[in-house]
């Protein structure tokens, strides 16, 4: 009984962070959707991770994003829940920025990525954290992902920036490279673990 | 024209399409299920254009010279040449079934036309042909010539084979003269130094000789003696050559002279380089398209001017807007804006007056049957250069300035490089490999050409400076024109079809989106209430299709065909229509759909298979008439507000591009207009937010300008600039305002937010308790009830007890009468035997009396006397006991112990059923 006087200020919540929204099919506590934006510097590897993701494909001269593309993927997770990703992949460049609203907005988890080997990466990584904080969804899960990690001789970047700027922000930090595939899988486990599960009607 | 280097050998690999472009695996089929209808669609739109453009040539209308076309047409028309020609040797046409077999590649059947001869001949050729490619890979210089001629005698010196296969092409003509007899005045005149008319078939055999050419050493031997043959051709020019050639000659000169005085200028530089600058030079050269599109260029060029003095208006308007601005410096940013915008859109609606009034008929009778013929779609092998006729390249082109563009782009310092500069350099250079990422004529040669481009339209026009989604288009030009071709056909693309499209704000992009949304809106209604509903918003799906004006969002076939009727209408009117006939086309798959995911990923997979472009192209043109330059003008003018109130808000991140043309391309106006060439001139760049103040880095080198009139129109512009620089200070103030007010009312905002979350708690709180209340209550009700239950449950059996008191009551009376009747039984019986005592005594008394009467018979009745005694004596005694137990039992004697033993089980059974009674 005292469920239900509580399930109003959950509501909100769950629909910010789940499901996009207005959605049509019912999200269970055992199937998830959720939107979810990937942003950072040009370059990046972006469309790599998603490539990667979605079709276990790498190619180190993959297409520039013209505005934004989309994929999904449907991952099953340890306690069987199973996660739909409604990926939008958007345009690096800088400009393209203006047009990054219409895609986070309403997400549920926002993906920012870096180049472990460009520190002007990182830069742009920061600036997106402090513009999702203010114009994304309060309860968006973000995630920090340094990508390249297969040139850790290049590195620019240390894991520990990484770490203290994820910390700062709440958000989860992991290293991941979409040529290796290494951590790409894990990364959106981790994500899915952390998605707020939809509050069940009694 | 690097479409041109796409070697037949690439085009057999399956994942790639006759452009080159990379297929998708599950597309490769259904392309090729396609194919033979390109094909035939292809030919048929040849012969649909030599018809029209043959009329058009004999037509009164003003236009190139008739020769000049005849002797360039055959030329286009390779098919049915090529044709002819294999006729006489059985080899060559049997390697042309192969090669129409293999897609009918343009260029393929060139080569084929100049190496068909002999058998040995194709032979020799197919082969090299492969190592042509093997080597084009690698280092083969992309050469777009007009200089045929020159090339393809240096190429007779260069080796004796190549000679020989010369001497073929020439006797290929005389063949030609004796099967074709239309050819035969085309043939006499070909003796004249006529490039155009060589021009396809020269480059193809260039294509063949590289492998030779290759060398180093050959090359610059080659450019030698490009530069002799410069010298003859100069001289036998003859005057009946058009304009066309002239400007190709004039181009030559040119050539000539930076060869010639580019040593003295950069003295300092080593050799290598040197050559190397020669080398890239080479590929910087413009060509002048085929004359018999001459009536059709010089239509566009027309709508070009129309527009440029349009604009030049504008800029005199411009000009006293500044004079005003001058006077009232306080004017508030707001005015500014809502200024430029209804200026932009009155000047857009005078761009459509103009257009409007070059293309009727009056003046261009043809003018529809062209239309007809763009949305039917464009030969393969026309298509570059009649892109080039549609945006008016003629019209746009400044002698040098690319060049010059290019020499500023290598000759810069880096250190004077601005931020943002170094910003597009280093973007571009990102994104070169990922244009059309293993394109087979995207070589290095091809990349080169495509960052030259690049960077000379960031220098060219700053306010968009690189844009992602301008590789593409770059790359595609290149694809199908020379560099410099490529080069204006981008400007009047970016800079006239989608003003605003790519600017740092990308406003009119942004607009764009809203006012297809609208229309999405009225015209799909049910589709986008879907979409609604699914939690998709259209311009997610539509926003990268305008944006990348669908290149990689549809087949190949489907892009060039869109783009030719864009760059024919010149406006972004068919960008609507076509996303209008993709939703009409897969609305309702979509439609089915029930999650968000699933909708967009079809309708990206649908869009991308729209392998039928003739359906598409028609329905986007026929089916949505309605949807017009004026109607998305008066829509955009009402969108417009909204996207740069955003973008003002936007404005706080600290960058401002106010006026929507760069200097450099006023500059470029300038220079377009009054003809006047300024040697050099840097670019100048709109500044960071940070650096907003130093405009004084806006560095122009003025030591060259040779007269006042330049210094006048320098002046000007540096009034420009400076009135620039003041209205974006006043627009940081204004934005710096705005920021702290944003900042305020976000301090409010928080505080109200947690205000909110506060009496939310609360209220939650208050709601538990009062569902817990609730809770006891219904507790309370239900022990209640059960009380209450047991309390009936009692009573119940109160009730029954008491009426077992009363049946044991009743028993007990019972028994009581019975127990009279019995005493009354007993009366009467003690009453008898009182009756019979007293007979008993009468009796004895009787007895006594007769005793006395007897006397004499003493003895005998003395014993019946004892007898009577006796018996007697027995009544006497039980009465006497009788009377001694009465008072105290009456059931002593045995009549009454009969009675009474059944008696007494009963008397216990009530005193039993009594006893609880007393006991409650």
């Amino acid at each position: 009984m005292g469920c239900a006087a509580s399930l109003p200020g959950k509501n909100s919540g769950a629909l910010n962070g789940l499901t996009s929204s207005e959605n049509a099919a019912p999200a269970d506590a055992k199937n998830l959707r959720v939107k979810l934006v990937l942003l950072g510097d040009s370059g990046v590897g972006k469309s790599c991770i998603v490539l990667q993701f979605v079709r276990g494909q790498f190619d180190a001269t993959s297409k520039v994003t013209v505005g934004a593309s989309f994929l999904s993927q449907t991952i099953t997770l340890q306690d069987s829940t199973t996660v739909k990703f409604e990926i939008w992949d958007t345009a690096g460049q800088e400009r393209y920025s203006a047009l990054a609203p219409l895609y986070y907005r309403g997400a549920g988890v926002a993906v920012i990525v870096y180049d472990i080997t460009s520190p002007e990466s990182f830069k742009k990584a920061q600036y997106w954290v402090k513009e999702l904080q203010k114009h994304g969804s309060p309860d968006i899960v973000m995630a920090l992902v340094g990508n390249k990690a297969d040139l850790h001789e290049k590195r620019e970047v240390l894991s520990e920036d990484g770490m203290e700027l994820a910390e700062k922000n709440g958000m989860f930090f992991i290293e991941t490279s979409a040529k290796t595939a290494d951590n790409i899988n894990e990364l959106f486990e981790e994500i899915g673990k952390r998605l707020p599960r939809p509050s069940q009607p009694s | 024209m690097l479409l041109s280097l796409v070697s037949k050998r690439s085009l057999e690999v399956d994942s790639r399409d006759a452009y080159g472009f990379a297929l998708r695996p599950q597309h490769v089929q259904r392309y090729h299920e396609y194919l033979s209808i390109y094909t035939e669609e292809e030919t048929e739109r040849g012969e649909k254009w030599k018809n029209f453009l043959d009329r058009l040539d004999h037509s009164p209308e003003p236009c190139s010279s008739e020769e000049e076309f005849q002797d360039t047409f055959p030329a286009d028309d390779d098919g049915s040449e090529s044709g002819e020609e294999s006729a006489a040797s059985g080899e060559g046409s049997r390697k042309e079934k192969h090669e129409s077999e293999l897609g009918d590649d343009e260029e393929v059947q060139q080569s084929e036309k100049c190496t068909s001869e002999t058998a040995d001949e194709v032979l020799k050729e197919s082969e090299l042909d492969k190592e042509a490619e093997v080597l084009e890979k690698d280092s083969k210089p992309v050469e777009d010539n007009n200089n045929n001629k020159e090339q393809l005698e240096s190429k007779e010196e260069s080796g004796s084979e190549e000679g020989s296969r010369n001497g073929k092409h020439e006797s290929e003509f005389g063949s030609k003269e004796v099967q074709d007899p239309e050819t035969v005045d085309e043939v006499s005149k070909e003796s004249e130094p006529d490039k155009e008319a060589e021009y396809l078939r020269v480059k193809s055999l260039e294509k063949d000789s590289k492998p030779v050419e290759d060398d180093d050493n050959e090359q610059s031997e080659s450019e030698k003696d490009k530069e002799k043959e410069h010298s003859e051709e100069s001289g036998s020019d003859d005057e009946k050559q058009t304009q066309s050639v002239k400007q190709t000659v004039d181009h030559v000169d040119l050539q000539q002279g930076n060869e010639t005085e580019k040593p003295v200028a950069e003295a300092d530089k080593c050799h290598e380089k040197e050559q190397q600058h020669k080398k890239s030079r080479s590929v910087i050269e413009w060509a002048d398209i085929r004359p018999c599109l001459g009536s059709i260029e010089d239509m566009m060029c027309t709508r070009v001017k129309n527009i440029m003095s349009m604009k030049n208006s504008r800029r005199s308007d411009h000009a006293s807007s500044i004079n005003k601005s001058l006077s009232s410096i306080g004017e508030s940013e707001q005015d500014h804006d809502s200024e430029t915008s209804v200026g932009r859109s009155d000047s857009i609606k005078e761009e459509n007056d103009a257009q409007s009034s070059v293309t009727p008929k009056p003046f261009f009778p043809w003018y529809e049957e062209l239309e007809v013929l763009v949305r039917l779609g464009v030969p393969k092998d026309l298509r570059g250069e009649v892109w080039q006729a549609f945006v008016g390249v003629k019209a746009r082109r400044v002698d040098n300035y690319y060049h010059d563009l290019l020499d500023h782009i290598t000759n810069f310092d880096e250190s004077k490089e601005h931020d943002v500069q170094r910003k597009w350099k280093k973007q571009i250079e990102k994104d070169i490999p990922r244009t059309f990422p293993g394109h087979p004529a995207l070589n290095e040669n091809g990349r080169d050409s495509l960052r030259r481009i690049l960077l000379a339209y960031a220098c060219h026009n700053p306010s968009v400076g690189y844009c992602q989604a301008m590789n593409f288009f770059a790359g595609l030009l290149l694809l199908l024109m020379p560099e410099e071709n490529a080069f204006w056909t981008l400007v009047g693309v970016i800079d006239e079809y989608f003003d605003g499209y790519y600017t740092e704000e990308m406003i009119e992009s942004q607009v764009d989106q809203l006012v297809f949304e609208e229309l999405m809106r009225e015209r799909f209604p049910k589709l986008v209430n879907h979409l609604d509903y699914l939690g998709v918003q259209v311009a997610w799906i539509s926003g990268p299709w305008f944006l990348s004006i669908f290149v990689n969002i549809l087949p190949w076939e489907c892009v060039l065909r869109m783009w030719d009727v864009l760059l024919f209408e010149g406006n972004r009117v068919v960008l609507f229509r076509t996303a209008f006939a993709l939703m009409e086309l897969y609305g309702p798959a979509i439609i089915a759909t029930q999650d968000a995911g699933d909708a967009i990923t079809s309708l990206q997979a649908l869009a991308s298979s729209t392998f039928d472009s003739s359906q598409l192209v028609l329905t986007a043109c026929m089916g949505y008439l309605s949807t017009n330059e004026a109607r998305l003008e008066e829509l955009r003018v009402i969108h417009r507000p909204a996207v740069l109130e955003i973008v003002e808000e936007r404005m706080q991140k600290g960058r401002v591009w106010k006026d929507k043309k760069g200097l450099a391309s006023k500059l470029y106006s300038f220079k377009h207009e009054g003809s006047i060439l300024l040697d050099e001139q840097n670019s100048t760049q709109k500044e960071d937010g940070e650096n907003l103040e130093d405009g004084s880095n806006v560095d122009l080198e003025l030591d060259s300008l040779p007269d006042l009139q330049e210094q006048a129109v320098w002046l000007k512009v540096e009034l420009c600039r400076l009135l620039e620089e003041k209205r974006s200070a006043v627009l940081r103030a204004e934005e710096l305002e705005i920021a702290l007010m944003e900042m305020v009312k976000e301090d409010n905002r928080l505080e109200l937010s947690a205000r909110v979350e506060e009496l939310e708690k609360e209220v939650r709180d208050l709601k538990q308790a009062l569902s817990d209340k609730k809770e006891q209550e219904t507790a309370m009700l239900q022990v209640l009830m059960k009380v209450e239950q047991d309390q009936k449950l009692t009573e119940d059996a109160r009730v029954s007890a008491e009426q077992d008191a009363a049946a044991q009551k009743y028993a007990v009376h019972v028994l009581q009468e019975k127990n009279e009747k019995l005493a009354a039984q007993l009366a009467q019986m003690e009453k008898r035997v009182v009756t019979a005592e007293t007979t008993l005594e009468a009796t004895l008394q009787y007895e006594s009396g007769q005793n006395k009467a007897l006397s004499s018979p003493r003895f005998a009745p003395q014993e019946t006397l004892k007898k009577k005694t006796g018996f007697l004596s027995f009544g006497l005694g039980w009465r006497e006991r009788n009377k001694a137990k009465q008072p105290e039992e009456t059931n002593d004697d045995s009549t009454s112990n009969a009675t009474s033993e059944p008696k007494s089980p009963e008397e216990s059974k009530s005193e039993d059923l009594l006893n609880p009674e007393t006991k409650r």
